[in-house]
């Protein structure tokens, strides 16, 4: 590496940099094909027969056809398995932001010298391993009598998602003026109320922020759903992964629950795309 | 279930064990071929981007597309890649190139390598777009002063924007390093189940597998211990190595 950057010093900097956009934009769109060509590939297969999904990959389908969905949805019942995604993420939605939130509140605000312990606490919270703890994840749900009951994922998927979301919402709220919060204290607020009378509304832009992260995340998450579900309850991530294990592989059938699974979380994306983009970001270097 | 403290028996069995073994070697291979290709080429990723050339709010979307894809529906995209007739085969032929066509997932000197290509297709454009937002932050300033020297962008590249974003490139280590250690072997589970034969047996799959496949949960356990402390001393060297280059050090 050194070598080129000695043998480059002495260039004029115009060429140089030609030379670097033009490589820049050759890998750059390559990259780019590589990422959308696959994603093209799924979507046309879901609308197309098993025979010509293989034999012409790109090529459009002759007419939209919507039997790869039907069937998925005889197979795996995909409606289901998507409402119990829906049902398990708007829960472990509302319970995160419930916990998070005053802890968030009383991080960012009252600073005693546990809080900076506190938080680097949650901050080790990143770095467990999943499967470090997915076999006491799981014993315990069985010990509760809660396998297959969507309530323990509801309970558990927090657990994964608060240390990021409460050290997420902290940082925003260090950013709120204290100017605030001091004059209602004068005007005899207490502290319940400062919280979410005055620190709720102007928290607004980092709650959505990690309620778009959270959803992401739990909508997306396989192995603990695996795990601790079964057949009638289980989310759309498992429902797409069984459709594999039919009798012969019907990928017609795969890219139509594929698509599904992929719908909701792409139009979070197109909506917020920069708060996500940001937020993984703050939430990377957190860590 | 009989409840016996067995000492360390389980981690004497794990040593002498040869599928414990061709994990710990499946999982190096994994983490190096990440480790030389990521985060390097999602770094140059994040420094083209941040020159804010025509067309990078597009390219940024497609790069990030990947990360907002569940691990499930990307194996199931990528079964359909290395399915005998899948789309990469077919690729091959219309190219000219059959001799090179595989059946991906089935063959034990491919499958490895067709289960690590997942992670480097989908990272490569999440971090590169975590690095332009990262190098975005910093004053346009620091390039001013190098531009008049005459230096040119591979320069400014590597000598001024790298420096500056170590500490955040040590962060994209930890973080894969993490998730090749366990989140990837949802990969194995989704595709190969750690076949042909134990070609793609990793650290995290092995777990996976003695713990609710062949239900040996002690064994598990003990495995999980190994793959908690590799991932603690990994975290603090790379730590040490970054924070070493780092300019704050």
């Amino acid at each position: 590496m050194t070598a080129l950057i000695f043998t480059h010093r002495r260039k004029k900097p115009r060429e140089s940099s030609w030379f670097f956009l033009l490589i820049g934009y050759f890998l750059a769109i390559l990259y780019a094909l590589l990422i959308v060509i696959p994603l093209v590939f799924i979507v046309i297969s879901a609308f197309k027969d098993n025979t010509t999904i293989f034999a012409s990959p790109l090529g459009l389908p002759d007419k939209l056809q919507f039997k790869n969905f039907v069937l998925a949805q005889e197979n795996v019942n995909l409606l289901r398995a998507t409402g119990i995604s829906f049902f398990v993420t708007v829960g472990s939605e509302i319970l995160v932001l419930l916990l998070a939130f005053p802890a968030a509140f009383g991080l960012a605000r009252f600073s005693t010298r546990l809080s900076p312990i506190i938080e680097s606490i949650f901050g080790l919270g990143f770095l467990i391993p999943a499967l470090a703890i997915i076999m006491p994840i799981y014993l315990m749900t069985a010990r509760a009598g809660m396998i297959n009951n969507p309530l323990a994922l509801i309970i558990f998927y927090p657990a994964l998602r608060l240390p990021i979301t409460i050290i997420l919402l902290a940082s925003f709220m260090r950013k709120i003026p204290r100017e605030l919060e001091e004059s209602a204290a004068i005007d005899g607020a207490n502290i319940f109320q400062i919280m979410t009378k005055i620190f709720l509304p102007l928290s607004i832009p980092g709650v959505v922020t990690v309620v778009v992260l959270n959803f992401i995340d739990i909508w997306n998450e396989y192995l603990f759903a695996l795990i601790l579900m079964s057949s009638d309850n289980r989310t759309i991530q498992i429902a797409v992964s069984l459709l594999k294990n039919q009798r012969s592989i019907d990928y017609g059938l795969i890219a139509a629950g594929v698509l599904i699974s992929l719908v909701p979380v792409y139009i979070i994306f197109v909506f917020f795309q920069e708060r996500i983009m940001q937020g993984m970001l703050a939430g990377s270097i957190k860590e | 279930m009989p409840r016996e403290f067995i000492a360390f028996q389980n981690y004497a069995r794990l040593i002498a064990d040869r599928n414990f073994h061709m994990a710990l070697k499946n999982t190096g291979i994994h983490l190096m071929v990440v480790f030389v290709t990521v985060p390097w080429l999602a770094f140059m990723l994040g420094f083209f981007l941040s020159l804010r050339k025509p067309g990078y709010r597009i390219l940024r979307i497609i790069f990030f597309t990947p990360a907002m894809i569940s691990v499930a529906a990307q194996s199931m995209m990528f079964m359909g890649i290395y399915l005998p007739e899948g789309i990469l085969n077919s690729f091959l032929i219309n190219i000219g190139l059959e001799e090179l066509t595989r059946v991906w997932l089935g063959n034990t000197s491919t499958a490895l390598g067709a289960i690590i290509a997942i992670d480097i297709w989908g990272g490569i454009g999440f971090y590169g777009v975590l690095f332009f937002a990262a190098l975005s932050s910093l004053p346009n300033e620091l390039y001013e002063a190098a531009r008049l020297d005459g230096a040119g962008l591979w320069v400014m590249m590597w000598r001024i924007a790298f420096p500056l974003t170590i500490d955040f490139f040590g962060v994209v280590l930890v973080l894969q390093f993490l998730w090749i250690l366990s989140g990837a072997a949802q990969n194995v589970l989704l595709l190969t189940r750690g076949g042909p034969g134990r070609a793609t047996l990793t650290l995290g799959y092995y777990l996976y597998d003695m713990a609710f496949l062949t239900q040996r949960l002690g064994y598990s356990q003990a495995i999980g211990v190994v793959i908690f402390i590799t991932g603690l001393v990994g975290i603090i060297l790379i730590r040490r190595i970054t924070s070493k280059f780092s300019y704050q050090a």
